[in-house]
């Protein structure tokens, strides 16, 4: 055969993983090349080529299809089409030329021969993009199994059980007694049914009796804590500690089938590591002045190089320093309280983006919002100015930096009454324009972090109800979800940042990141899903009309990933001293790590693809 | 070398008659068993046709007076192209290339002179067209200097059956009934219009097998697209 076959040499040498080959095997794989040529909705194999190929697509473009016809997919000039080549990939999937098509198409097991001596090659065609994503996601998932055993192991592991129930008649001394043989620290209050009424803990003895000088006669009902919440023994002992230490809680009962089983406390989850999450929050919990506060927030970016370097996902990491900013914000509310006395009319102090999303990470600006009763009369918007100036400047201190887009408390548009909330939301859900959707869009990703929960649980219910239903407010979102596009370019390679401070950076949050939560967005409010959390939102949106499970597995890999690289990108910068940013340089990350990169803002592409032609 | 008489019957034959008829006369060589191989039947699917994408560089367009610089081929079969089945020849001669060819088919002198000798070229090209059918792009030229060379080294020249993705797509745009321009029908100028990527020119391989994936290109657009019979395509 001729070297000469320059054109094609040329093709396959630009695509990778085939750059990394050298000249010969480039040649050898040319020489067992068959070219062909699909027209449009013919399906492959094209008629001729009865053993598995492996396609390099020249000029066209395919899609993919699942079992239900569902497009998984689309693939330009450039790309590789494996799927024939996976006997363990969905047959089902069908791959169907979008316009006539010309492929380069190669015997996979000759391709294998040729490329068996270079590793890398070789590992690259084992899976498909999303696989290979899937398996460095998992392989980051061990090491934070192996580093981080609280996330990992159910609450099971480590409560203990039955737990030991006081008749809420009983006497508080009959309490304590009980508390002191046993060695407790905690009892289940229990009523005249047997069912939970409330747990008493040391501390309620402490505050609630002998500090109060109350009669130790008087039925341990008074001075037990009321309206605890279960936790089920299925959840893991992360999750548990995220609830103790936004709710200041050491105790939790563990539930299983909905019947109590036992009693689970935050020296248990301790003792298995050090935590230093606890512990700052109960330190912010015990704060006195704004000062000592913004003290204890530089421990934050200490705390996320730790959680980065201890290969925490950036999911853990995330939920960890929202929960703090919490404590924050909830130990600021009290402090203003203090300060300007008990609030006017019931409310609920709200946080907005990541932290409400609980994908904040250190240094973050900070954005909230005040829903108040509606009971609520002009005079007393005073009162909430105060709150909201105290509050929003105390974040500042603690290094939430004021929001730029003014998405504060402290704006009197997003401090008012629940009613005004819902026009708010009517208008942006009925009557959408792409630019003030663009703006509002952080107001759906909203959680209570102080207060009236039920104030905000009606409006986002009221809203979910819409939005489920207005397709052109899902399709102006849309529209301005797919601005942020993932850069990758022609032929696999990194579109860079091409001038400026950045310059030959990838953004990973505005190119990455951002458009996965847009995305996770747009299918929880066109399903009615309340959770705001984004892996959150894609694992209740799997299987639904608007994601199927494997594309939302797909998306939740791609986004672990590419927030992992991020928390490793901030960590090194906060270690170095320098203010963090989301520019990852591709030298930075090592070849595997880049073709990882590039897999994952592939899913993103396939997915936007998705989303413009639901939406075109 | 024929008879009168024969010369007159060979006129009157069928290709295969004619390649018949040559055979009886041609002496022992590449071109006695390219010619000793039967050409396909007429009415086969192109699909289970052996086709040979050819092209050919040469000084000029005169058979008789330029030279054939290099020969470049390519199977097809089934619909596939297939690049294991390619060969790329450059002709050995003496006396200076023209600069301005130069330019064109980027042969230097120096490759030239450290090529094949036109026998061998030609008779390996004989060997792999044996049985097949030739593809070009515009059959007067590869036919003339083919003929030319056959003469030069075996005293007769044969017959081939010859697809010509010219003419298939000069006859589609006259049944159409609409004026086209003549540079249209230029082989880079139809590859664009089926939205085959640009190639590399002037190079007898890269050519054929530009050739070759136009071809891909037009049989796939007929009603019958694989299963349409050869002789719908021959010239």
């Amino acid at each position: 055969m001729s070297t000469e076959l320059a054109d094609i040499h040329d093709f396959i040498k630009a695509i990778e993983p085939f750059d990394q080959l050298p000249k010969d095997s480039i040649a050898n794989i040319v020489r067992n090349i068959s070219i062909c040529y699909v027209r449009q909705g013919e399906q492959l194999p094209p008629a001729g080529i009865s053993e598995p190929m492996l396609y390099f697509l020249r000029k066209g473009a395919l899609a993919y299809y699942g079992a239900n016809d569902e497009l998984l997919g689309k693939y330009g000039e450039g790309d590789i089409c494996t799927v024939f080549c996976s006997p363990e990939e969905d047959f089902a999937v069908k791959v169907i030329p979008e316009e006539d098509t010309l492929l380069c198409a190669i015997n996979c097991a000759e391709l294998k021969s040729v490329i068996s001596d270079f590793p890398f090659v070789h590992n690259f065609f084992l899976q498909s993009g999303a696989q290979r994503l899937k398996q460095q996601v998992s392989k980051i998932n061990e090491e934070a199994l192996l580093t981080s055993t609280l996330m990992n192991t159910s609450i099971d592991d480590f409560y203990h059980g039955p737990a030991v129930t006081i008749d809420k008649r009983e006497s508080i001394k009959t309490a304590a007694t009980k508390m002191t043989e046993l060695n407790f620290s905690c009892l289940v209050v229990v009523d005249e049914h047997d069912g939970l009424a409330g747990i008493v803990t040391d501390k309620d003895l402490r505050r609630r009796c002998i500090a109060q000088g109350l009669n130790f006669s008087r039925p341990v009902s008074d001075i037990m804590t009321e309206n605890v919440e279960l936790i089920d023994h299925n959840f893991s002992a992360y999750d548990a500690l995220i609830k103790m230490t936004s709710q200041h809680i050491h105790h939790l009962p563990v539930s299983k089938n909905g019947a109590l089983v036992g009693m689970l406390t935050v020296t248990d989850l301790m003792n298995q590591e050090g935590l230093n999450a606890v512990n700052l929050s109960s330190t912010i919990g015990k704060a006195k002045s704004v000062e000592e506060l913004a003290k204890i927030s530089k421990l934050l970016p200490k705390l996320q190089i730790r959680m980065a370097k201890l290969g925490s996902t950036a999911n853990h990491v995330g939920k960890t320093i929202s929960a703090l900013t919490t404590a924050f914000t909830n130990k600021l509310i009290h402090m203003a309280k203090e300060q300007y006395g008990h609030e006017p009319v019931p409310f609920a102090w709200l946080a907005a983006g990541s932290q409400a999303r609980q994908e904040q990470f250190a240094h973050s600006d900070q954005d909230n919002a005040l829903i108040i009763s509606n009971e609520m009369r002009p005079e007393d918007d005073e009162w909430f100015k105060q709150l909201a100036t105290f509050v929003t400047d105390g974040l500042n201190a603690c290094g939430f930096i004021y929001c730029p887009g003014d998405v504060m408390a402290t704006n009197a548009k997003w401090r008012q009454p629940q009613r005004v909330w819902q026009q708010y939301f009517d208008s942006w859900v009925n009557t959408p324009e792409p630019m003030a959707l663009m703006h509002s869009s952080v107001f759906f990703d909203l959680h209570c972090v102080y207060g009236e929960v039920d104030l905000l649980a009606q409006v986002q219910a009221n809203m979910l109800q819409q939005t489920q239903r207005n397709t052109l407010f899902i399709a102006h979102l849309s529209t301005n979800a797919l601005k942020l596009r993932p850069p990758l370019g022609f032929f696999r390679d990194f579109v860079l940042i091409s001038n400026g401070k950045h310059k030959k950076t990838l953004d990973l949050k505005h190119n990455g990141i951002a458009p996965i939560v847009d995305l996770a967005r747009i299918y929880a409010l066109s399903e009615g899903i309340t959770e705001v959390n984004t892996i959150e939102r894609l694992k209740q949106a799997a299987g639904t009309a608007s994601l199927s499970t494997k594309s939302a597995a797909n998306l939740i890999d791609a986004f672990e990933f590419m927030g992992m690289l991020r928390a490793e990108h901030q960590a090194g910068q906060l270690q170095a001293g320098i203010e963090p940013d989301n520019y990852l340089s591709p030298k930075e990350i090592s070849r595997l790590e880049r073709e990882h990169l590039k897999d994952a803002f592939k899913v993103i592409k396939t997915m936007q693809a998705n989303r413009q032609t639901t939406f075109g | 070398m024929f008879s009168l008489l024969e010369k007159l019957l060979y006129a009157s034959k069928g290709l295969n008659s004619k390649r018949a008829m040559l055979l009886e006369k041609a002496h022992e060589g590449a071109l006695k068993q390219f010619l000793s191989v039967p050409f396909p039947d007429k009415n086969t699917a192109i699909s289970d046709i052996d086709i040979l994408a050819v092209d050919f560089e040469t000084t000029g367009l005169n058979a008789k007076t330029d030279k054939l610089l290099s020969v470049g081929y390519v199977g097809v079969k089934s619909g596939l192209i297939k690049l294991g089945e390619s060969e790329h020849q450059i002709i050995q001669s003496h006396g200076e290339l023209n600069k301005d060819n130069v330019v064109i088919h980027q042969i230097t002198d120096g490759e030239k002179a450290n090529g094949d000798e036109l026998k061998v070229v030609v008779d390996k090209l004989l060997l792999a067209m044996a049985g097949k059918v030739m593809l070009v792009h515009y059959a007067n030229i590869e036919r003339s200097f083919l003929q030319q060379a056959c003469i030069e080294l075996y005293g007769m020249a044969p017959v081939w059956p010859i697809i010509d993705t010219l003419v298939l797509a000069k006859t589609r745009l006259d049944r159409s009934d609409t004026p086209y321009d003549p540079h249209h029908l230029r082989l880079a100028n139809l590859r664009a219009s089926y939205d085959l990527p640009a190639h590399h020119q002037h190079n007898a391989l890269n050519d054929a097998l530009a050739t070759g994936e136009l071809f891909l290109a037009q049989m796939q657009h007929y009603d019958q697209g694989l299963k349409t019979p050869l002789k719908e395509f021959l010239l």
